[in-house]
């Protein structure tokens, strides 16, 4: 029996003959017992040339209307933040809504969403690497972009939050004329510089890695010479040599080892922010996990909301199967209920401290003027996912993209709500005071997913947004083969025992 | 030493499991200057070629610990020698106040630097590759190309020809100083 008879990859056309179970082959077990055979990771008995011209077409042709009439949208909202940016350094802070005692507002409320949602992406490609999930391979490229470029919205927020964001480079500490004057490395605030700008860079290197041996398959393509000598320059010359493959497979690993870590530790210290405060409601234990749980949380639901498009309008379905997108809900419907846990614990340890401060923060959150706020957050974090206990829904992009797009609300609002009922009443009753976004407010935030899509978009122009080289390496080669047919050329004989 | 007029012969597989067979033969023949190009990395090539595992770990290992030795240092240097502030009389080395740069610095050091010289090994631990964006090799879509370069000790044109075919490569080809390419 050949490895073709024993797996799917030929027969499985498309989503219609995926069930998400095994398949399981009657008698074919090595004692005799059943054999369970995992479905095809892609569908439509793809041949390793047809990889390239699917996820290579879309960088390759003159792009579509759909293109650009999303396109042209992405950028008026990136004009819009080009516009609020260039309106708040010549007039102030004072545009946008912070002020006492809410001085933390929307900028650090987008700063965590979008890291939140960055981190998704190294989660994929690395945490998943780690542990041998090889679904990983149809969704990592575009997860990995994401991630980057979530991260690059969030980098923006900390410095407009400046106040004078000129000074921006006071912030690295370096020898300089002003004393020399350092940063204070007992700060929170300095901990987010080295932690944001590392995760940034490395999450670059493995995305640039990566992409290697694919920016060489877009370069044996290309026909143009300039195309061919700009693909050639970005992948470094690469030509699959197995000798450049043995470092680069280990260097691979090495960063996955590396980012595993990176990945919770960047969320730990922008929680640190607030827990080494002395705020009641942000004062606590718990709020590494928690945003560290938030933030894969509300990463996987961007990734499934891009990846409903990528299926959708770039033809991806035989490489972003029904079955992925069921992996992810099953990620997205734990990561929601650990949320909500935590949510529950906040609760509970606010009781059981004997706080006052605690009791009377977390009333307020639930019951007070925000009380709105907190029941968008809980119902679309801790309540919403749970319909993915029915397995018919995790496999409706329907209801997945619905979800996706209640999620990635109720992570905004959860941010949200920390900032801001944490720092709206806190010890003294007379300084209490409300906060409300300015129009400016809402022209950050609806810039810098005008910033997001538009690099996004971009990036679908330029670059293959699925990993090949890994894509190719999960088909079943009996199949996928290119040359002679299987038999033609004579066969080389096995390998002799050393 | 005869003047080499090629550069080496190509000869190419379908599947990866004939290339590992083949490469396990190559090594065993004796050649050394020969090389694998294929579309994504095969398990168990390296011991096929004959080759130990990559060193890049030990690399890795070295930057980690010079990014920890970094950070400890300038943070000590500017919390306690340079610039020593009380801030509610805590100690000036409050070292687990230095626990999160450390590891971002670790991790910094150690990813870029892994990364930077794995991308150099592949390009200088190596043997002579065949000549770039000249000879069509399909190696990147779905060709596994086995490579010998005309630089190793054993080459004979002739005989590096029966023996590729003897593997039952497809398309042996012979690769000249000016790129082109003849069976």
């Amino acid at each position: 029996m050949t490895r073709s008879d024993l797996s799917p990859y030929a027969t499985v056309m498309d989503d219609r003959q995926l069930t998400g179970r095994p398949i399981v082959r009657k008698g074919a077990g090595p004692y005799g017992g059943d054999l369970e055979v995992p479905e095809p990771l892609v569908t439509g008995a793809k041949k390793w040339a047809d990889v390239d011209r699917d996820i290579c077409m879309h960088a390759e042709q003159f792009p579509t209307k759909r293109w650009w009439w999303a396109f042209a949208v992405a950028l008026s909202f990136l004009s819009l933040l080009v516009f609020a940016m260039i309106t708040l350094f010549y007039t102030g802070m004072g545009i946008a809504g912070v002020n006492q005692p809410v001085g933390w507002g929307s900028f650090i409320i987008n700063f965590v969403f979008w890291i939140g949602i960055g981190h998704a992406g190294t989660l994929i490609s690395a945490v998943l690497y780690l542990f041998r999930q090889q679904w990983r391979t149809g969704i990592n490229r575009a997860a990995e972009a994401m991630t980057l470029f979530a991260v690059a919205c969030a980098g923006l927020y900390p410095i407009l939050h400046l106040g004078r964001p000129w000074f921006a480079y006071w912030l690295v500490p370096y020898p300089n004329a002003r004393g020399p004057l350092w940063i204070n490395f007992n700060s929170p605030l300095a901990w987010d510089i080295f932690a944001i700008s590392t995760y940034g860079l490395v999450s670059l290197a493995f995305w640039y890695l990566g992409l290697l041996p694919d920016l060489a398959t877009v370069r044996d393509r290309a026909t143009h010479p300039w195309r061919k000598a700009i693909y050639n320059a970005l992948s470094l010359g690469w030509n699959g040599s197995h000798r450049a493959w043995r470092h680069y497979e280990s260097v691979y690993m090495v960063l996955a080892a590396l980012a595993t870590p990176l990945v919770f530790s960047v969320h730990t210290i922008v929680s640190f922010d607030f827990a080494t405060s002395v705020i009641p409601g942000w004062h606590t234990t718990i709020f590494p996990p928690y945003f560290v749980i938030g933030a894969i949380f509300s990463g996987f639901a961007m990734v499934i909301t891009l990846m409903t498009f990528m299926r959708g309008y770039f033809g991806m379905k035989h490489y972003i199967t029904l079955n992925h997108m069921e992996y992810m809900a099953k990620i997205l419907m734990l990561t929601g209920m650990l949320v909500g846990f935590a949510y529950s614990t906040e609760f509970f340890m606010a009781w059981y401290s004997g706080s006052e401060w605690e009791g009377f923060v977390f009333r307020n959150r639930a019951f007070g003027p925000y009380w709105w706020a907190y029941a968008i957050m809980f119902t679309c974090n801790a309540i919403v996912p749970q319909v993915f206990w029915v397995k018919a829904l995790r496999r409706n992009t329907w209801v997945l993209f619905i979800v996706s797009i209640l999620v990635n609300i109720g992570m905004w609002f959860e941010r949200y709500v920390i900032v801001v009922t944490s720092l709206h009443r806190d010890y003294l009753p007379s300084s209490w005071g409300m906060y409300a976004l300015t129009r400016w407010d809402y022209a950050f935030l609806f810039g810098t997913f005008g910033l997001f899509f538009t690099l996004f978009l971009l990036f679908v122009r330029f670059l293959p947004v699925v990993a090949i080289a890994e894509v190719k390496g999960v088909m079943d080669p009996k199949v996928a083969r290119g040359g002679p047919a299987a038999g033609a050329v004579p066969a080389a004989p096995a390998l002799q025992e050393a | 030493m005869t003047p080499i007029s090629t550069h080496g012969i190509l000869g190419e597989f379908y599947e990866p499991d004939d290339a590992l067979a083949a490469a396990a033969k190559v090594h065993a023949a004796g050649w050394t200057h020969f090389d694998f190009l294929t579309p994504f990395p095969i398990h168990g090539m390296e011991e096929a070629m004959g080759q130990t595992r990559s060193w890049i770990p030990w690399v890795t290992l070295a930057l980690a610990a010079g990014g920890i030795l970094f950070a400890q240092g300038l943070q000590n240097y500017v919390m306690v020698w340079d610039w020593p502030m009380n801030f509610g009389g805590k100690p000036f080395a409050s070292w687990p106040a230095f626990v999160p740069i450390t590891f971002e610095v670790m991790v910094f050091w150690a990813a870029l630097g892994s990364a930077l010289v794995a991308i150099v090994a592949g390009k200088r631990d190596t043997v002579p590759q065949p000549p770039p964006m000249l000879v069509r090799t399909g190696a990147t879509v779905d060709r596994f190309v086995l490579w010998i370069s005309a630089t190793d000790p054993k080459w004979q044109a002739d005989e590096a020809r029966r023996f590729v075919q003897s593997l039952g490569a497809g398309d042996v080809r012979i690769v000249d100083l000016d790129g082109g390419a003849h069976a």
